[in-house]
């Protein structure tokens, strides 16, 4: 297109002059495009883990902690003559408190060394999943058995967290979306105003509506560009915090920001320039239905 | 080169603008529209620019019909006529050569074109010396030479001054006009819409009359009303309040 260069040069002066209006915009988009952004990454992290949860097949099985360790071997090997079980490897409450210690770091468990609160355990390797309840409710009439780390309870509450999560975040999101799309409308309608008397010198002259059009196109478009920018630098920042927080109390491995960043920050430079191009859009299209003095409001 | 035929305009409002105007104006013309205020002259030239579209009639501009011009089309009509503002209509913030350079940007010239085109306007209009100044710096003559500039930059083939002198010096206002003559020399159609008298008596050119938004005189085409004299005009300015004439009504002055 001719004079493309000067449009963009144009569009980008817009956003400078009318810098408050912009950063008004780029904050609310932001906070659009990162609670996006936060959900999708949370969803996907559940995601990943109630699939390395469901695919192993591994159940542990607690002992009652007034129970020896003699005893525990025993209860292994009824544990073992249940039909569907494949095996039932003894772990111990010290193997246990080791491994917190190495995943959590040793100064909580320093203090606690000699009072182990944690119990004795089997891990449970089934022949057949589909059989799973069957088998667990077995298990727990054995004496001496305490309870049953039922992986797929945890697996189907995380999915139900996760859903809610994305509901919520759907509402919200779509929310901020609409509030966006009128703020960055505002912002441009405010250009416009400030710069009617060069429309309407525009206009008189034969410029075209698409001409006219285009520096306030831009400029919504900056905006959004602007906005996925410090989104994906917000997103960067906050992830590895959030999730060293979530997995110091909850351990798991969360997906590394490295694999899925690029995604994030595509996704946010199209949605963010698609809901600036449409803010700008609505605006200016009443606008430019007047002519001359209607315009300038003369 | 433009046509009116039994135009008429009513604003939504209900003003009656315009009544059953027709005129022919050629290529190559000078031609001043003269009226007092409210008289139609405003609106007569919103139907040239395409602002408005008649309530009635046909206007055709260069041979072609503008009811038949579609929305996005009219941008490239306007592109065959330069319009010069009472009020000039300069950006304030930016100097002499960006001024007269936006029209040709508005238009989507290249910045070479520009570079080479705008000079050469300038020294036209004689303000080749002036082009880093800020509108505020000139005089008003000078800024109405600046909004001539930017009217002919893209070389239209007519030119429509629209008061042209009315925020000038009456001593500039005869250069404004005399320069106006010289673009019209060259081949230009000029259209001047004023409403000073003197002004008109000193060029010897075809002269319009739009009185309550009829014609009410044409030096040039007799049949369209009646042709005054100089003392005719004498007080004309004062006939703002003379009640509305009745459809068909052949009007004399008292």
């Amino acid at each position: 297109m001719k004079g493309f260069g000067y449009l963009a040069k144009e569009g980008l002066k817009n956003v400078w002059s009318n810098r408050i209006m912009s950063i008004a915009s780029v904050c609310v988009l932001v906070s659009c495009l990162v609670l996006t952004g936060a959900a999708a990454l949370f969803s996907i992290n559940v995601a990943q883990v109630v699939d390395s949860v469901g695919d192993s097949n591994e159940t542990t099985v607690y002992i009652k902690s007034d129970v020896s360790q003699l005893e525990a071997v025993y209860i292994g090997k009824d544990i073992e003559k249940v039909s569907n079980v494949a095996s039932a490897t003894f772990y111990s409450k010290d193997e246990a408190f080791q491994q917190y210690k190495e995943e959590l770091g040793d100064e909580l468990f320093n203090k606690i060394e000699d009072r182990n609160p944690l119990p004795d355990a089997f891990i449970v390797v089934m022949d057949d999943l589909s059989l799973y309840d069957e088998t667990v409710a077995k298990i727990k009439n054995i004496d001496g058995v305490d309870s049953i780390n039922d992986h797929r309870e945890l697996a189907k509450k995380l999915t139900d967290i996760s859903n809610l999560v994305n509901i919520i975040c759907i509402g919200v999101v779509g929310a901020l979306m609409i509030i966006s799309i009128f703020i960055i409308a505002n912002t441009t309608r405010a250009t416009m105003y400030s710069r009617r008397f060069e429309i309407s010198i525009m206009k008189s002259v034969g410029a075209t509506n698409s001409f006219v059009r285009m520096p306030f196109l831009i400029e919504g478009m900056v905006i959004g560009f602007i906005s996925a920018a410090v989104s994906t630098g917000g997103i960067v920042l906050l992830y590895e915090a959030v999730m060293s927080a979530i997995t110091s109390m909850i351990p798991f491995t969360y997906i590394p920001l490295a694999n899925v960043i690029l995604y994030v920050a595509v996704a946010f430079v199209i949605a963010g320039v698609v809901i600036g191009f449409f803010g700008s859009f609505i605006s200016i299209r009443k606008y430019l239905k007047k002519e001359g003095n209607e315009i300038l409001g003369w | 080169m433009i046509d009116f035929e039994n135009v008429s305009k009513t604003y939504p409002n209900g003003t009656h603008a315009l009544y059953d105007v027709s005129l022919h104006i050629d290529k190559g013309e000078f031609v001043f529209i003269v009226g007092s205020s409210g008289a139609g002259k405003s609106t007569f030239l919103k139907l040239i620019m395409h602002e408005e579209t008649p309530t009635s009639g046909e206007i055709v501009i260069n041979g072609k019909k503008t009811s038949k011009v579609k929305r996005r089309e009219v941008p490239y009509l306007r592109r065959h006529m330069g319009i010069v503002f009472q009020d000039f209509r300069l950006i304030e913030k930016m100097n002499v050569f960006d001024n007269v350079a936006f029209a040709m940007r508005a238009v989507g010239k290249s910045t070479a074109v520009i570079k080479k085109r705008v000079p050469y306007v300038l020294d036209l209009v004689g303000l080749k010396d002036k082009m880093q100044d800020k509108p505020s710096e000139l005089s008003g003559g000078e800024q109405q030479r600046v909004s001539l500039a930017r009217a002919l930059v893209n070389n239209p083939e007519i030119i429509v001054a629209d008061e042209p002198t009315g925020n000038v010096d009456p001593e500039m206002s005869h250069e404004i006009i005399e320069l106006l003559n010289e673009i019209n020399a060259k081949g230009t159609t000029v259209l001047v819409v004023t409403h000073e008298h003197e002004l008109v008596r000193e060029f010897n050119q075809r002269v319009i009359t739009i009185d309550h938004g009829r014609v009410i005189g044409d030096t040039k085409d007799k049949s369209a009303g009646i042709r005054y004299s100089d003392d005719d005009y004498a007080g004309y300015d004062e006939y703002d309040d003379a009640p509305q004439y009745p459809d068909n009504a052949v009007v004399l002055p008292d």
